[in-house]
This record gives C-alpha cells, sequence and structure tokens, in this order.
C-alpha cells in the first residue's frame, strides 16, 4: 500500500499520483487530508483509496471503479457523478451527497446534507443516521436508502429512482408518493445494509416513489399551419397571423407555447455595424484563403492543451437528442473537413461523434444526462453550461417523442417523459462554488484540457467578471438571437439581450478589470464570415455557428424542431425520419458552408490590408443606425446605410 | 459570493492558548483556508475586552495622501463639536483609527460621523479591518496576526455584482450600532423591501449592499431588548434569499441559516473554543492533521454563544 501525505503533497500532486497508482493497481492510504476538496477525483481504476481524516468538497467525484473509505467527514458533493466503485464514510457528508451518481454504491454512515441524491440515476446511496432538506431531489433513478429520517420535501420533483426511509418523513416533495414495500424489496435493503455495516434497528421502511402526475404537460398542442419563420413574432402589425395563432393555440392548451429556433423580433445586430472600408472596390483574390492567418487558440491560459482551430469558428453544441443521431455525425464531420471544433451540448457524447470529429468540446448540464468521466478523458475541451441565449436561466426542454429508450439510456433517465432539464447545477448555487466546480473539472483531467463556460446573455458584465474570477479558459458568450431545439415562445423572444450589446458588455467589463486576456467566442445569431468578421473585430476571439450551420445541413427552418418530426431528419429521432438525412451528402453541405464562411473571413482581413484575424479591430467599423451606435459606440455612419444596405457579397472558393 | 469564518474562546480560553497564538492568527488561518472562495478582499470584525464605559474606538476609511489628511482634519472637527474627546489615534493603510471619549446616544453619533467621512465600525470593542486582497495581504498591511482579542468573525469576498473596493467589503458593521458586525455569504431578495422599511423607521445605510441590511436588522431587533437568539430566529423568516451568515456582539458569536440550505456552513466545539466556517477544511487548518467531529447546520437554523464571565 502506497502512503500519499497532503501535509506534503498539494492535492494536485497527490492526485496526479493516485492515477499512476491506479494504473499500476497499487492501493493507496492518503494521510493528514485535512478536508481538502478534490480527494481523488478522476481516478478510473478499482483499486482502494483510504483516506485518514476527513475530505472536502466532490471526494470520489468523476471517477469508475475505485473503492474509497474516509475515516471521518465528506464536503458537498461526495461522490460526484460516480459511474461504479464504492464510498464508505464514517462519519457525516455535506449537501448533495450522491449527486449524480450513475452506478456507484456511496454509502454515509452518519447524516447527509440538503439535496442527497439529486439528479442520480443509478446505483445506491445509503445514509445511516438521518437525512436533510430536499433528500432525493429531481432523482431520475437509482436507490436512495435513509436509516434516520428524512427532512423536507422528500423526493421533491423525482423523475424515477426510489427512496427508502427508515424513520420519520417530515414532508413529501410535489409528485412524490409512498407506496406499499414487497418483502423481497426489503430483504434488498437489509441485505445491502449488512454488506456495508450499517446499523438498522427500526423494524421496516417507508417506500416513497414518483406519483407520475407531472412526467408530462397534461395537453398538447394541436398541429397547426406552420407561419412562417419571418412572422415569428410581431415584427409589423399588432394583430397579425402570428399573434392569432398564439392566442388560438393557448386557449387550447392553456399555457407556454414551446417551439424551436430564436427570437424573430427584430434587434439590433451585427447586420447593423459595416466596415467604414468600402470592400466591394477591392477586387476578389481567389488564393485569399492562403494567404491571411486565420489560425486561432482557444484553452491555454492554465496550460491546458488549447483547441487549435484553422479559424475562429466553432460549431455551437446542440444535443443528441434535440438533433438526430445523423445530424450529430455530420456535423462532427463536417468540423473535421473545415478543420474547427464540434461541441456535444447536453445528452452525452456518442462514440461516432467523438470518431468523427477531429475536436470536441463535451458539455455538462445541471442534469448531467450523459455527462461521465470517460467522456472528458476522451474530449479535447470541457464547457459548463450556466445558460444560454435562446432561454437564459431556464433548462431545455426534451419532448416525449424525442425521449426515445437510445435517448433514455445514453442520459440516464425514463424514457416516455417530457424532458425538462434542471435549470441550475446541484453544486453551483453561486460564484464561489463554481469556482470549486471548475477545479474539479481541472483536476479529474489532470489540468490538461480546456474548461469554458456557457452564458446566455443576461447580466453580462457581472456575469463576465465572475467567469473570470472563477478561472475559465474562455466564455462563450450566447445572445438572444441564439437558437434552440425547443422552449417557451415567450422566452425566446423576450428573455435576453441582444448579441451585439452582449459583446460590447463583455469587452468593456473585462477591460474594466484587466482581464482582455480571457477570449470570448461570441454566438447567437451569426450567419456568415461578415457576421464572424464584425464579431471579431468588435472582440470575440472566434465565434460558435448553431443555426447557420444546421440550415446548411438542409434544415427548412419550419421552427417545429420540438415536435420531433422533423421532415428532413434533423430534429427527431424517429428512424423513419432520420432516413430522410444523408450524413455524406450534408456533412460536405456544412463544410463547404464552412469554407464560404472561411473565405468571406479571409478576403475581408485582406481587404483591410491585413496579414491575421486577429488584427481587425472596433476602428475598422460604423454603425448604420442609431441603435446600433448607441450600443457599440461607434461612429455613426447613415450616409453609408443606402450604399450598403446590402451585405457584402463574397462568392466561396469552391 | 463568499467564505465566512468564526471564532470564540470559552472561558478566558483566550489570550494565553498553548500555542500562544490568538484571535488574529486564527481568524487569518481560517480564512486563509477559504480563500478560494473569495479573492478579491478579505475582512476582520475583531474583538478585545471591552474597554473602560466612554472609551470608543472609530474607524474611518480616509484614502490616502492629502485627501486622507484633509479628512482626517474634518474627522476631528466633527468629533470636536460632538465633545467626543479624541485620547488615541493611528493611520494604518487607507483606514484612520481613534479612540475617543463620548457619552452620548450612540447611534446620532455614529450618522453625524457617517455624513463625514465613511465609518467602518465603532465599537468598546469591536474594530473591523476590511482591504482588497487575501487574508495574508490584509494582515501584511494591518497587523492582524498580532490582534489578541475574545472573538471574531471573518470573510472573503467574491465581488459579483459590486465594485471591489475597501467598503464593498465584509464584515458590516450594523451602522449606528455598536459593536455588533456581520458576515454574510448568499443574497437577500427582499433587500429593498427591508431597507424601505428600515430607513422609514429612521436608520441609515453605509452602502448598497445586502449583508449590511442583516447587520441594521438584526441590531434594530436587539435595540428593542430581543435577545441575540430571539433576533436570529426571526431574520430566519424576514429575509428571505440565499443566507449563511454570522453575527457577533460584544460578547456573544452566531449563525443563521436559510432554509433552502444554499450556502454551506461547518462548526466545530469543543471546551475551549467554537469555530463556525463555510468549509471543513477552514477548521481542519486550526487542527492540522486532526479528524474533527464537526456538524453541518440544518437548514432554517440558528444557534448562539455567549463567552461566559
Amino acid at each position: 500500500m502506497a502512503t500519499l501525505d497532503l501535509a506534503e503533497l498539494s492535492v494536485r500532486e497527490a492526485n496526479e499520483r493516485l492515477r499512476e497508482y491506479g494504473a499500476a493497481g497499487e492501493d493507496v492510504e492518503v494521510v493528514n487530508p485535512d478536508a481538502r476538496h478534490h480527494i481523488g477525483v478522476g481516478l478510473v481504476h478499482p483499486i482502494t483509496v483510504h483516506i485518514k481524516g476527513s475530505a472536502g468538497y466532490f471526494c470520489a467525484g468523476l471517477t469508475d471503479g475505485p473503492r474509497f473509505e474516509v475515516d471521518a467527514n465528506v464536503g458537498w458533493g461526495l461522490a460526484d457523478n460516480m459511474l461504479g466503485g464504492s464510498v464508505v464514510v464514517r462519519g457525516n457528508a455535506s449537501a448533495i451527497p450522491g449527486v449524480a451518481v450513475r452506478g456507484a454504491e456511496v454509502v454515509v454512515q452518519g447524516n447527509i446534507g440538503s439535496r442527497a441524491a439529486q439528479v442520480m440515476k443509478e446505483g445506491t446511496l445509503c445514509a445511516g443516521g438521518n437525512a436533510n432538506f430536499m433528500a432525493g431531489y429531481m432523482m431520475y433513478g437509482g436507490r436512495l436508502i435513509i436509516c434516520g429520517d428524512s427532512g423536507e420535501h422528500l423526493g421533491q420533483d423525482m423523475t424515477g429512482g426510489t427512496i427508502y426511509v427508515g424513520g420519520r418523513v417530515q414532508s413529501l416533495g410535489t409528485d412524490a408518493e409512498p407506496v406499499d414495500l414487497p418483502l423481497e424489496e426489503l430483504d434488498e435493503v437489509m441485505s445491502f445494509l449488512e454488506r456495508y455495516e450499517v446499523p438498522f434497528n427500526g423494524g421496516t421502511f417507508t417506500k416513497v416513489v414518483n406519483a407520475g402526475k407531472h412526467l408530462r404537460y397534461p395537453r398538447l398542442e394541436r398541429r397547426v399551419r406552420v407561419v412562417p419563420f419571418f412572422v415569428a413574432s410581431e415584427p409589423t402589425d399588432y394583430w397579425n397571423e402570428k399573434v392569432q395563432e398564439d392566442i388560438s393555440v393557448k386557449a387550447q392548451i392553456g399555457r407556454y407555447r414551446i417551439r424551436g429556433y430564436g427570437a424573430g423580433r427584430p434587434l439590433p445586430h451585427l447586420s447593423d455595424v459595416v466596415f467604414k472600408r468600402d470592400l466591394h472596390t477591392i477586387p476578389p483574390d481567389p488564393e485569399v484563403v492562403s494567404k491571411i492567418s486565420l489560425a486561432t487558440e482557444l484553452g491555454g491560459r492554465f496550460g491546458a492543451k488549447p483547441l487549435d482551430l484553422s479559424m475562429p469558428v466553432m460549431i455551437a453544441p446542440m444535443s443528441f437528442g434535440a438533433l438526430s443521431k445523423s445530424t450529430k455525425i455530420a456535423l462532427a464531420k463536417a468540423s473535421a473537413l473545415s478543420d474547427i471544433a464540434d461541441g456535444t451540448g447536453e445528452g452525452g457524447l456518442i462514440p461516432e461523434v467523438r470518431e468523427a470529429a477531429k475536436r470536441i468540446v463535451v458539455q455538462c448540464l445541471g442534469g448531467r444526462l450523459g455527462w461521465n468521466i470517460h467522456d472528458m478523458q476522451r474530449a479535447d475541451g470541457i464547457e459548463i453550461y450556466i445558460s444560454q441565449g435562446a432561454k437564459p436561466g431556464l433548462g431545455g426542454q426534451l419532448m416525449a417523442k424525442k425521449v426515445t429508450k437510445e435517448i433514455a439510456t445514453i442520459r440516464g433517465i425514463p424514457a416516455g417523459i417530457d424532458l425538462r432539464s434542471p435549470s441550475r447545477h446541484p453544486d453551483v448555487l453561486g460564484a464561489d462554488d463554481l469556482v470549486i466546480k471548475v477545479e474539479e473539472f481541472r483536476e479529474a483531467t489532470g489540468w490538461r484540457k480546456p474548461v469554458s463556460v456557457k452564458l446566455g446573455a443576461g447580466r453580462v458584465p457581472d456575469d463576465i467578471k465572475i467567469a473570470y474570477k472563477d478561472g475559465f479558459d474562455y466564455v462563450c458568450l450566447d445572445g438572444v438571437q441564439g437558437s434552440t431545439g425547443a422552449a417557451s415562445s415567450e422566452v425566446l423572444e423576450f428573455v435576453g439581450i441582444p448579441t451585439l450589446s452582449a459583446i460590447i458588455e463583455a469587452i468593456d467589463a473585462l477591460e474594466s478589470i484587466g482581464a482582455v486576456c480571457m477570449p470570448l467566442v461570441l454566438m447567437g445569431g451569426i450567419k456568415d464570415g461578415i457576421d464572424t468578421a464584425k464579431a471579431i473585430a468588435l472582440g470575440a476571439h472566434g465565434v460558435a455557428l448553431g443555426t447557420s450551420a444546421i440550415i446548411a445541413g438542409g434544415c427548412i427552418a419550419c421552427l417545429q424542431c420540438h415536435v420531433g418530426s422533423c421532415v428532413v431528419g434533423i430534429a427527431t429521432q424517429d428512424p423513419e425520419h432520420e432516413k430522410r438525412y444523408n450524413i455524406d451528402v450534408e456533412s460536405w453541405n456544412i463544410h463547404r458552408y464552412l469554407e464560404s464562411v472561411r473565405w468571406q473571413l479571409a478576403s475581408i482581413v485582406h481587404a483591410h490590408g491585413y496579414e491575421r484575424v486577429h488584427e481587425l479591430s472596433r476602428d475598422d467599423l460604423v454603425a448604420l443606425t442609431p441603435e446600433a451606435a448607441e450600443i457599440t459606440r461607434l461612429e455613426y455612419a447613415p450616409e453609408l446605410r443606402d450604399e450598403r444596405g446590402q451585405p457584402l457579397q463574397l462568392a466561396a472558393a469552391s | 459570493m463568499c467564505g465566512i469564518a468564526g471564532i470564540l474562546y470559552k472561558d478566558g480560553a483566550e489570550p494565553a492558548r498553548a500555542d500562544g497564538l490568538g484571535l488574529g492568527h486564527d481568524l487569518i488561518t481560517m480564512l486563509d483556508g477559504c480563500q478560494h472562495r473569495g479573492p478579491d478582499s478579505t475582512g476582520f470584525a475583531l474583538y478585545h475586552e471591552p474597554s473602560a464605559d466612554d472609551q470608543l474606538r472609530l474607524r474611518f476609511f480616509v484614502g490616502e495622501g492629502e485627501q486622507a489628511a484633509e479628512t482626517v482634519a474634518h474627522i476631528k472637527a466633527k468629533l470636536a463639536e460632538l465633545d467626543a474627546e479624541v485620547t488615541e489615534e493611528e493611520a494604518i493603510g487607507s483606514t484612520h483609527r481613534l479612540t475617543v471619549s463620548f457619552r452620548g446616544d450612540i447611534q446620532q453619533f455614529a450618522y453625524a460621523m457617517e455624513h463625514v467621512a465613511p465609518v467602518v465600525s465603532i465599537g468598546q470593542s469591536l474594530d473591523i479591518i476590511k482591504d482588497i486582497g487575501g487574508a495574508h495581504d490584509v494582515d501584511a498591511a494591518y497587523g492582524i496576526a498580532d490582534f489578541d482579542g475574545t472573538h471574531g468573525i471573518g470573510h472573503v469576498r467574491l465581488a459579483t455584482e459590486s465594485d471591489v473596493t475597501p467598503d464593498a467589503s465584509h464584515p458590516f458593521w450594523a451602522t449606528g450600532f455598536a459593536d455588533i458586525a456581520i458576515v454574510h455569504n448568499g443574497q437577500i431578495t427582499n433587500y429593498w423591501k427591508m431597507r424601505r422599511r428600515l430607513e422609514k423607521r429612521g436608520f441609515e445605510f453605509n452602502t448598497d449592499n445586502d449583508s449590511e441590511l442583516i447587520a441594521v436588522y438584526l441590531a434594530d431587533k436587539l435595540a428593542q431588548k430581543k435577545t441575540l437568539s430571539e433576533a436570529l430566529e426571526s431574520s430566519i423568516g424576514d429575509l428571505d434569499g440565499t443566507f449563511s451568515f454570522l453575527v457577533s456582539t460584544k460578547d456573544e458569536i452566531g449563525y443563521a441559516k436559510d432554509r433552502l440550505a444554499a450556502k454551506p456552513m461547518v462548526m466545530y466545539e469543543d471546551d475551549d473554543l467554537v469555530a463556525i466556517a463555510s468549509e471543513e477544511v477552514s477548521l481542519n487548518k486550526l487542527f492540522p492533521g486532526r479528524s474533527l467531529a464537526t456538524m453541518e447546520p440544518a437548514p432554517g437554523t440558528f444557534r448562539t454563544w455567549r463567552r461566559s464571565t
């Protein structure tokens, strides 16, 4: 047995050695842990780790296979997302023990803190003592055994899984109900307790499960003739066709409507600023791409291996679930063909996408759906999703038709529910918690992968400063023009701030604290290389393209992404519909579109007489509208409005 | 968004502790242990044995250089006008500390002084020291480690909605009420509603920081002859939002935790002391190499400890 002494080693050094001992199959004891955070995170070998004292936050988190023994107490997030193996804690556990556990057996001999087993998927969390507030909150599956009493709101918003309480249940949460406990099930619980030597003298258990009353929206929207995207809200008339349709549908369902895509209202955008220089007069140069340096690195601020992109463009993260597997593969292929990066969005990394993408960023959301240590280790970058431009502050929605068995399996949830993803992270209730979460991801991957954050534009100056202080490599900032597979239409139209305002506020905030070294990736309604060039001139380090990549790959913009019957096989999980999608054809379509972005970008840089894309600056831009001038503080040049009303037309190279 | 820590020594265990290190050292150690929760600024509310009845310790933010000299002159003029005789003074960091002889209504005195220069704290026992930087930075500038005292609370801050300035740092003094301070982790969402209620009754606020409200709220209850326990109990119902906070008076410390249990707090108690912190790692730093029998307060609970005298 090897010994690691935390009085002498930093946690980072100790974790590095733990992984080496793990690979060598040698058991380890950790002395003088003194409640330090992140002990053992990222371990994927079945060794025994004996922690001789207390451990801090995320002890045994993001692991698969090891057996942990802790002599005293643990902090927040014990066994976070642990896939296999076990943890035995002799003392107490603080809040959210067993968060997002997916297969491991986690035993706390003493009491457990609030929100135990939040978003748990599979496995067992057992407390020898009492549980606190909201145990089993938003559980999707697995087993929570509480030998003592439970606190208020037991099983609040649980979807699946089973809770057993030996003592008193203080109160039940929404959609949780007690049911009969069959004898054979009691035997299983008792044999688990025996196996882990957890004393229980309380006779029997109360069994609590989901009552099934809130798993689906009570009424579905009736299908209507599609009103085109350009009247997605009220662009001109007060009582236009779309407004009437909204009222009539709401009269049926009695709630907000859900649709795909982003804000349809006219809002100040990148089209309201133009380059000062008259680019029409510059003759096209077929060799322009080879003359301009577009290469962009993202994510090396803390010594991680950065994403080295061939141009300052990424594919925006969109989930397997919202999109079909074929579409995800086509996007990954196109990103590889264009030598940029792809992103998973919520819902996990499928092997085909990992294989097809040259660089993939895996995203961690509050529900931890499909999230696991193996994908983190397979990824090229890790991203914490806080919110997105289409629906800042809210979780995703995936309607039952799209929650197929395959989707449910990768996400670790019951099939056939209207999945409303959590809007918050269980273990991030403030900027202070987020610092510790970022460090957990860094520790789990040996500080080798860039860690970024996705933010929907809301309180941009505050949020961007927090992101900087929390130690992210870069920020993906998403304006209200950003799209989604499903959200309430009111939120899509009216929550968030425009992409153009977002980038200005973000750059100002970073400058105010001397933090311009933190790169921003702008997204939300960026449709071509011209928008990309403007975003970069305004201070973005790069952009991400979602909607435009989807349209390049065959989307007809009907806004019905949420329904699950996408006629072109993109926003669907129905094999019959997905058959219509040809991965090879669409990946090349997306690739060609990306190359047109590259061409436009290079041409604009070249036309300015620059050699590198990041030489573009706000001095190259003017504003065409008073609103854009106010937002950007660029010179107001209405005289260019007629002349440049039409966007610059530049043909793609191929 | 922050980390908090507090310590109270029982039964005269302080200052003659075995290791010879006192209050200042212990709070620095605990705050350094959770500095990751708040790198922007660090603050201490330190209590020593109360001085004579008419002796008040005052600390002001005065800035630096010429501006400081001018502000100090204004402060002294006002003190003279209010019949407060300066018996001792010291310029340190961006603050000026004075000891004055004063008999009279402290609340009105405090408001009058606040209109001259920002007051950090006023009390017979209390001294609040807070500035930008980490626990060791503030110690280097103000000599915190040398401070021997009876009890105290401290705070590390990660600024989320306001600027990184000394006056936006914690602890907050209960403006107008001697010897009361709080440190808070969380966010009070009914801040303006509660503040307007208190302002209507004549209370003044130094800042727009939601945490100052907690201090003034508790001080108001104490002024109404409620016990600290009673004040904490009502605060859990009256304050909306997320909070784990510590409060200190001249002879007590206490905590309250919101019903949502959104913010962490861990405590340790033995025969000599009680120590409370956001994370066990802070407590363990006081007792390296030991497994501590710690306790996590339940949601919606409060508790107080008094120095037995």
